[in-house]
């Protein structure tokens, strides 16, 4: 390589390793901050900063208004501990959480399982399962608020066709949470199971034809291989579920609107209402901050999962 | 035996699924059927699986009592606002974090991946003092304003950039090509299968979108589909169920006719990202 060195001298080959490259590499400091900055300074406004005023304002009295804010210490926490109201909310929230999670992962994973094998109009039912998830949970709660009707709606008029009592469904405080879970089901299903048969179909064939080999039967397959394999999937599913479920809102405003007596009544609904109809903007802050905790909570849970599944594979 | 049981088998799959996708599609089925129904049909026992005659008679309900034009364009102002603005500000971020390294990097893309842990259920109450203040309370930018970027579609496109061969960078760089010019002409049309999925979720994300809406919007010509369908059911508590109906279906109608034309891609899209808006 040394000869004609001397003759390249001149401007660009020779001198482009060296001087080009940290040339680039001062003019990507500037670059990368450029680039970077409209992302961070719009999350910076619209994102980070309400974070952190959500915080500040749950130890405040906020009178948008009067445009005054009064430090009452815990003073909201305080008064949240002893809200009947919001207790039930939490209550129903979690109830939400913890029924609609399981279910809906345990028939995605069946329904994901059924979808693995090869059948005439696969695609077909797959974007059937699919479709309630790209339509608005607002429209597709109206419909449903429809078909729960007691008297006219779809559901009533099936059981009384069949000789059984019309149940009372969004207007009965013992049956409208499930019939609002119900509704939550039918929504996410597809969802679940999409994700699940791309767990399903990352699963290398080598591992079912040595358990067969080695004399597992389909169930044995399927609990030693599959469910195991699936763990990843399961658990981001889980995790991922969870966190929406705590912040399920669209449904409840439209079915019931909280109600009958509180018993659908959730954590961001109590929190719309008190912020934005009864302008308790730092009462629905602390409530904010409650979320929250449970979101981070949860969080934390799937950093260490998703760890030991990283050593895993 | 195996012989024996397999067309058993088939069939019992076909009863599931053909059974659930019965319950699955009864509800987009009773909300079609619904609204062109006559009103009788609609309240008739034993239930009418098809109308006596199909009426549009909802149809002109729905649209005297509701704007549902401005309602879609609304909805449509929002989400190419939203999407334009996140995938153009993300491709750039994408890129720097990709390509280039830099003092602080990591601590700024942990603080955008963290945003995703605070949804907006959470800083709704801030963000609407905070706009409030600026006067952004009922306005298209105050809609916009947590959807201006996507955590989201920053990690996908980072992610998309980085299986780009640098050798693809450095090559345009010789050739005089700025960065600027490198993201918007070289890398955007590399990875626009990403760029497509990410637009198409965030489309779907922002176009379903109520809870914001219905917080920063007061006056009915800003409603978007969501707040203008919420809003549609009750002022007086009289229920109309044909015309409830019709009015659903008019908000639903573009995005399912997407869907079936284009449900393929969409579903794999969702599949292989993990996220729903």
């Amino acid at each position: 390589m040394q000869p004609g060195r001397e003759g390249e001298q001149s401007p660009r080959p020779a001198s482009y390793p060296r001087r080009t490259i940290s040339r680039l590499h001062s003019r990507h400091i500037f670059h990368a901050y450029l680039f970077i900055a409209p992302v961070v300074l719009l999350f910076g406004l619209f994102r980070v900063l309400p974070s952190v005023q959500t915080l500040l304002f749950s130890f405040y009295k906020v009178e948008l208004l009067k445009d005054r804010l009064t430090f009452i210490g815990l003073d909201n926490f305080i008064s949240l501990f002893s809200d009947e109201i919001f207790q039930k909310a939490t209550v129903n929230t979690l109830t939400y959480v913890i029924t609609i999670v399981p279910i809906s992962a345990f028939l995605g994973l069946v329904l994901a399982v059924l979808f693995n094998a090869q059948f005439a109009l696969k695609e077909f039912f797959k974007a059937v399962y699919f479709s309630p998830m790209v339509t608005s949970t607002v429209a597709a709660a109206m419909v449903w608020w429809w078909m729960y009707n007691p008297q006219f709606g779809i559901f009533n008029v099936l059981l009384r066709l069949v000789g059984l009592p019309g149940q009372p469904w969004l207007m009965s405080s013992h049956m409208a949470l499930p019939s609002i879970i119900i509704f939550s089901v039918w929504k996410n299903l597809g969802y679940n199971m999409i994700i699940y048969l791309a767990g399903l179909q990352a699963i290398p064939q080598q591992f079912y034809e040595a358990a067969t080999i080695d004399g597992a039967g389909p169930v044995m397959r399927f609990r030693h291989v599959t469910i195991p394999l699936l763990a990843p999937t399961t658990t981001f599913i889980l995790i991922y579920d969870t966190i929406l479920a705590l912040q399920v809102f669209d449904q409840v405003f439209v079915l019931t609107g909280g109600g009958p007596a509180n018993s659908t009544n959730v954590v961001v609904l109590d929190l719309y209402r008190q912020a934005f109809e009864r302008y308790n903007f730092g009462y629905a802050a602390a409530e904010a901050m409650v979320l929250f905790l449970f979101i981070l909570a949860v969080t934390i849970l799937q950093y260490y999962y998703s760890r030991r599944y990283e050593v895993a594979y | 035996m195996r012989t024996f049981w397999a067309p058993i088998g088939r069939l019992g799959v076909y009863i599931v699924v053909g059974g659930v996708a019965a319950i699955m599609i009864l509800p987009f089925y009773w909300m079609v059927i619904t609204s062109f129904m006559p009103a009788p049909d609609i309240l008739s026992f034993p239930p009418k699986w098809f109308p006596t005659h199909v009426t549009f008679e909802h149809f002109v309900v729905a649209f005297a009592k509701a704007p549902w034009l401005s309602y879609y364009w609304n909805s449509l102002v929002v989400a190419v606002g939203s999407v334009s603005c996140s995938l153009l500000f993300g491709l750039f971020a994408g890129y720097a974090f990709a390509v280039y390294r830099f003092p602080l990097q990591n601590l700024f893309f942990l603080l955008i991946l963290g945003t995703l842990m605070v949804p907006v259920q959470v800083t709704s109450v801030a963000l609407y003092i905070q706009l409030s203040k600026i006067g952004w309370v009922d306005t298209f930018l105050g809609i916009l304003a947590p959807n201006f970027a996507s955590a989201f579609g920053v990690f996908m496109l980072r992610q998309g950039i980085k299986q780009i061969p640098v050798d693809v960078i450095e090559a345009a760089r010789i050739d005089g090509a700025g960065e600027m010019r490198i993201v918007l002409t070289i890398i955007a049309p590399l990875i626009k299968t990403t760029v497509a999925t990410v637009a198409m979720i965030l489309f779907l994300g922002s176009w379903n979108d109520f809870l914001w809406p219905v917080i920063i919007i007061n006056s009915a010509g800003l409603r978007t589909l969501p707040v203008g369908i919420a809003l549609f059911k009750d002022p007086y508590g009289n229920i109309n169920y044909g015309p409830l109906m019709a009015a659903t279906l008019i908000s639903t109608a573009p995005m399912l006719i997407a869907y079936v034309v284009s449900q393929k891609y969409m579903i794999r899209g969702i599949a292989m990202t993990g996220l729903k808006g």
